[in-house]
């Protein structure tokens, strides 16, 4: 078992300081994310072609055009409109509709999109120069007025926009001319540009133009055709999209299979050309069974971890907490649980700028059952302790088949807890109250490290309802988001991850792809994104 | 008669109300809503975003304003717009709708074909094959529909993994390919159905061949085969023909499971995602419209009874 | 009046296509002791199943080979000497959740329809006897628990009480009660003006007494086919219920949830689906049998 794309070739990947390139016209700076290099590049727009191209084929004559793309889809979207959906459903489908200003590149480093480059002329102002003869899908001509239109929408005062506080930091944005649009930040803001890359959260929409939920118009590879809940969603290229010759195919049909044994049965039949599977068991072994299928898991996306509710005892003390990490073997839940695809978690996935390899040893994480039990001795626990209600998702099989494992591995040092499977809903519901002892919820990818580092700062509503509150952290993840080296943004996350682990303030068990991405050979050009969306349909191409 | 039906009919509309508020009570006391559901752990959800989503959807109003509001527009025919799908949910039932009823549509006349077939083989041959269907359907009965399902899915999976099961193709597209992909859920949804129609049949011709009548126009020396056509089917297959409609209800409620297996987008799958998502007006429409046609089965099956029972004491 | 609620009874015990074969009416006196015989048969079928049942149930904990909650790395191998149904995804031997698993379904299902009859009893009794205002009360508010489909309420109920053994109790007796009430309630409306009955109540003698001599001994038939009945469908209820995720919490086993979640892995383990389907299966068939011997034995139909 491989993570084909890991931090180790995206380091490589960066260009080190001083790299010729820099002497193109502008100086421009990229963040990277994924190792933690920096990347100092002129960009280069025209460059259509996926770079690391693990599933481009060789000597195959090049992209044949046409045909239709079937995806199998588990989820419907939830609302259209990529500034008010908050769904991480409807991601997939914005993906395609829209683009940005910034994108992410399969090895997860930024690149531009919508602008052909932009201007840092000091830490808090980005001048972006956008892209000539783009249309939206409705015929209107893309101009700066448009993403100053985008953003007026997300400050407007008289809605609440779940973006208002992921661009926090900006203070204004200018249109300076049709083609120039200037963005303000209030300081220096590490996360900008990885927010500014990320679909949808950094997407454009066309200025005067409502209804988005129903009726999509954006500037992306693929216009919205149809949509039937819970049949199919359909895809057609967009003939004036602007990256030259693309897209390859005419037509992309994602169809909805709600459980994945059915997905699993439509891939096997090819009902589906594509799809991604929950399961890492399931997946290696469909891929074992079938050789004709191309297997991505992706560089790890997903934690798994068990917030711990801190308001009341017994979980206020530190003690308890470390006894609970202690008596937590990672490894074996990774052999059991992952069929080993996977790592050893801390509080960043690998593929977040800083995120933890899985090799180093951070405190608590070795399994020590007496020294746990000694803990809780300390703690005035010596006949063990009954922490009652463990809340899981219930709707996620892998969650609930590791709460048992730590259930039993927490036994065997007196930890008794009771695991209460439950709806979605409820289960924010508690998360976001605090009412809880001990719950997990899986954060999947987000586009900067920040916004998960930020649910443990005692100014955030889930830091503050587990009980968070430690200033020191709070000052660590301020510093560390104004930090633009990438290098020591990097360093700076492993610290704020060490002290995490040291207070135990949340148990992370493992780290995986959350989406381990199949499809069939004759699917040429795609590249698995850790962004978890299906950015790289737009290079697709059939080989039937 | 008519005086009975109508004041059954009339029952119905107090009933129907009564369903939709246990349904509107049933999904406020199901603890999370919407917004949670839908935000996720999405970055930058805040209980203010979550507020603000529950303004638009109107959730911030009192309870039973809330009730009044939907029932005012339902009494119209607009029973809302879906939180998910953002669209008026009255057409989107209707869609769904049509899909469940082609669905339990087939699998009744499956269920009719296999019971009637069986249980006039049964009754007429007796002996080894009466035997034979009868253990059979013992054991069939036995078999929920979900886990028919389940093992038609294991055994299509394991054998003929190319053949696709879950190939849900709409009506529209293609009538013929539709059919055939409800083929294997109407199968599962019907199977149990079957053997009651089954061993209703055989009770039912082995009953009235005992009758006199039957005697008599055995010994006026008709054939078989006439006296058969003639008096047992029509006086037979009366009481098949209500047990089927009786069966209705049992094959909308057993929707659920048969459209989550095979994925089919019918009302039962409508309902269950809603009910997950906490789509409050999806599921009050899927609940009025099913509560709709039960109560209006049921109010045939009593007046069928009334009309099978006055036959019977009028001989 | 009362031929609608004797066909409502049909209605709702075939509510589940999981129904049993609807008995003819019987007639002719041959007939009846030829049914008899048949159904001796039956309920003695129907008494060794449930006695392997109870067995298997109530000695689990010696007869399972592992502790059924134990993890292990050995993950979804197949059958082997050690494992003879294999293992599940967390490498739990599948025959010791199998044998316990049955625990937690029988339990839910005893004690639930023990509630319902209890509670049907006592409705269905006060209904039919009392008649006028009480019974058309009791009766329209059991109309609006029937227009919904028994698993749809049951699928709403636990989603808001949660999936905990005591609520999937309460469910299953919250919706398995109209039913059970509707059963009572048809013998006790003809029963009360039998002329015997008319007769103890001419001479004074205490409403108590009387329903405790004359109504509930014509009552007992029926409720007990229904209850063994009704039994057969809760085994449906909570094994669908846990097969859509509402069942009793892990890491006990139950049959629902085993096969829920070995559909996942059926290519890769076919036995773990095809165990607790198995099991499901005897349950139904047992309580189906039973249902089916008492029904020709008492001869429910007949009298009715």
């Amino acid at each position: 078992m491989s993570l084909p794309i890991s931090s180790e070739t995206a380091v490589a990947q960066g260009l080190p300081d001083g790299h010729p390139l820099l002497s193109r016209r502008h100086i421009l700076r990229w963040g990277l994310a994924g190792g933690g290099a920096l990347l100092l590049a002129a960009c280069s727009t025209d460059n259509t072609e996926t770079s690391s191209g693990s599933s481009t084929p060789a000597g195959s004559g090049g992209p044949k055009r046409g045909g239709t793309l079937n995806i199998g889809a588990d989820a419907d979207p939830i609302g259209l409109d990529p500034k008010t959906t908050a769904a991480f459903s409807s991601y997939d489908f914005l993906g395609l509709m829209y683009t940005g200003l910034l994108r992410w590149t399969a090895d997860m480093t930024i690149e531009p999109d919508l602008a052909v480059s932009y201007d840092n002329p000091d830490d808090k102002t980005y001048i972006f120069h956008l892209r000539d003869g783009v249309k939206f899908h409705n015929g209107q001509d893309f101009t700066a007025d448009d993403v100053k239109f985008t953003f007026d929408r997300i400050f407007d005062p008289a809605t609440t926009n779940r973006l208002a506080s992921t661009f926090a930091t900006v203070k204004a944005v200018t249109v300076v001319d049709p083609k120039t649009v200037k963005f303000e930040l209030k300081q220096a803001d590490a996360a900008f540009l990885s927010y500014m890359a990320t679909n949808p959260d950094g997407v454009i929409v066309p200025k005067g133009v409502s209804d988005l939920d129903n009726k999509p118009v954006g500037t992306g590879p693929f216009i919205f055709d149809s949509y039937n809940p819970n049949q199919d969603f359909t895809l057609k290229a967009n003939p004036d999209y602007y990256e030259e010759g693309q897209p390859y195919l005419d037509t992309v049909v994602f169809k909805f299979f709600k459980d994945q044994s059915s997905l699993t049965s439509a891939l096997r039949s090819k009902a589906i050309d594509m799809t991604w599977l929950k399961d890492p068991k399931v997946a290696s072994q469909v891929a074992k069974t079938a050789p004709d299928l191309v297997s991505a898991p992706g560089q790890t996306s997903r934690t798994f971890p068990v917030w711990f509710g801190m308001t009341q005892k017994p979980l206020d003390d530190v003690k308890v907490r470390r006894a609970l990490s202690l008596a937590t073997d990672r490894a074996a839940c990774v052999e059991t649980v992952l069929a080993g695809s996977g790592k050893v978690g801390a509080m960043l996935p690998e593929s977040q700028v800083g995120g933890y390899d899985g090799t180093s040893e951070l405190p608590y994480y070795q399994r020590d059952v007496e020294a746990a039990k000694k803990l809780l001795a300390e703690a005035g626990h010596p006949d063990g302790i009954d922490l009652g209600d463990y809340v899981v998702v219930a709707a996620n099989d892998l969650d609930v088949q590791c709460a048992q494992i730590l259930q039993q591995q927490w036994s065997e040092a007196g930890i008794k807890v009771n695991l209460k499977p439950t709806e979605t809903a409820p289960l924010l519901d508690a998360w976001a109250k605090g009412s809880y002892t001990a719950l997990s919820v899986a954060l999947s990818w987000s586009p900067d490290p920040d916004a998960i580092v930020q649910r443990l700062t005692s100014t955030n509503t889930y830091g503050e309802a587990m009980g968070m509150k430690d200033s020191q952290l709070d000052t660590m993840a301020v510093d560390a988001r104004a930090e633009l080296d990438v290098s020591k943004r990097a360093a700076a996350y492993q610290q704020i991850q060490e002290r995490i682990a040291d207070q135990a303030y949340v148990l992370q068990v493992y780290q995986y792809p959350l989406r381990w991405e199949m499809w069939w050979g004759y699917v040429k050009g795609y590249e698995a994104l850790a962004a978890n969306i299906r950015t790289f349909v737009r290079t697709t191409w059939l080989d039937k | 008669m008519r005086r009975v039906a109508l004041v059954r009919l009339a029952w119905a509309v107090p009933i129907l109300l009564g369903v939709s508020l246990v349904a509107f009570v049933l999904m406020r006391a199901l603890p999370g809503d919407f917004a949670q559901a839908m935000a996720g752990t999405a970055a930058g959800v805040t209980p203010e975003f979550l507020d603000s989503i529950r303004a638009d959807l109107g959730l911030n109003q009192p309870l039973w304003q809330q009730y009044f509001t939907w029932l005012g527009h339902a009494l119209q025919g607009d029973l809302g717009t879906s939180f998910v799908t953002k669209r008026p949910v009255t057409g989107e039932l209707f869609s769904r709708l049509l899909v469940t009823a082609e669905l339990t549509l087939i699998a009744a006349v499956m269920a009719m074909l296999i019971g009637v077939t069986t249980g006039l083989v049964s009754a007429r041959l007796r002996g080894r094959a009466d035997w034979i269907i009868r253990g059979f359907n013992g054991l069939v009965v036995a078999v929920p529909n979900f886990v028919v399902a389940t093992l038609i899915v294991l055994l299509a999976g394991l054998y003929l993994p190319s053949l696709g099961i879950f190939n849900y193709t709409p009506f529209a597209t293609d009538p013929l390919a539709n059919i055939g992909s409800m083929l294997l859920p109407a199968l599962s949804l019907g199977l149990g159905v079957s053997v009651t129609i089954s061993e209703n049949t055989r009770a039912a011709v082995l009953e009235v061949s005992s009758q006199d009548y039957v005697m008599v126009a055995q010994a006026k020396g008709l054939r078989k085969r006439t006296i058969l056509r003639n008096y047992l089917v029509k006086n037979a297959l009366t009481p098949v023909i209500t047990v089927t409609g009786l069966q209705v209800a049992a094959l909308l409620g057993g929707s659920i499971l048969i459209e989550t297996i095979f994925t089919i987008p019918g009302m039962g799958q409508f309902l269950f995602d809603s009910v997950t998502s906490r789509d409050y007006p999806v599921v009050q429409g899927v609940v009025l419209i099913t509560a709709t046609v039960v109560v209006l089965v049921n109010v045939l099956v009593d007046i069928a009874y009334a009309r099978v029972d006055a036959r019977v004491s009028y001989e | 009046m009362s031929e609608s609620s004797s066909a409502r009874i049909t209605l709702t015990s075939e509510q589940e296509t999981a129904a049993a074969p609807a008995a003819a009416p019987a007639s002719g006196p041959t007939k009846r002791r030829r049914r008899r015989s048949g159904g001796r048969g039956l309920l003695i079928l129907g008494l060794v199943m449930l006695t392997v049942m109870t067995v298997v149930t109530v000695c689990g904990s010696w007869i399972a080979p592992y502790d059924p909650t134990k993890t292990s790395a050995e993950s979804l191998s197949g059958p082997s000497s050690a494992h003879w149904l294999g293992t599940d995804s967390i490498g739990r031997d599948v025959l010791s959740r199998l044998i316990i698993g049955g625990r937690t379904t029988l339990l839910i299902a005893l004690i639930a329809v023990a509630l319902a009859v209890a509670a049907g009893l006592l409705l269905g009794l006060l209904s039919g006897y009392l008649g006028g205002v009480v019974d058309q009360i009791v009766m329209r508010a059991l109309d609006v628990v029937f227009a919904f489909p028994v698993f749809l309420l049951a699928i709403a109920v636990v989603a808001a009480l949660g999936p905990t053994v005591p609520n999937l109790i309460l469910t299953i007796a919250i919706v398995y009660t109209p039913i059970m009430a509707r059963v009572v309630r048809g013998p006790v409306l003809s029963v009360k003006r039998l002329d015997h009955v008319e007769a103890a109540r001419s001479i004074g003698i205490r409403e108590v007494t009387i329903v405790r001599r004359h109504v509930l001994p014509m009552v007992i038939s029926p409720v007990l086919v229904e209850t063994s009945l009704t039994l057969s469908h809760t085994i449906f209820t909570v094994t669908a219920l846990s097969f859509l995720g509402l069942g009793p919490p892990p890491p006990d086993p139950n049959w629902g949830g085993m096969l829920s979640e070995a559909r996942q892995f059926m290519e890769i383990a076919p036995l773990t689906v095809i165990g607790p389907a198995a099991a499901i299966v005897f349950a139904t068939l047992t309580f189906i049998v039973l249902a089916n011997g008492l029904r020709e034995m008492l001869d429910v139909a007949g009298r009715s």
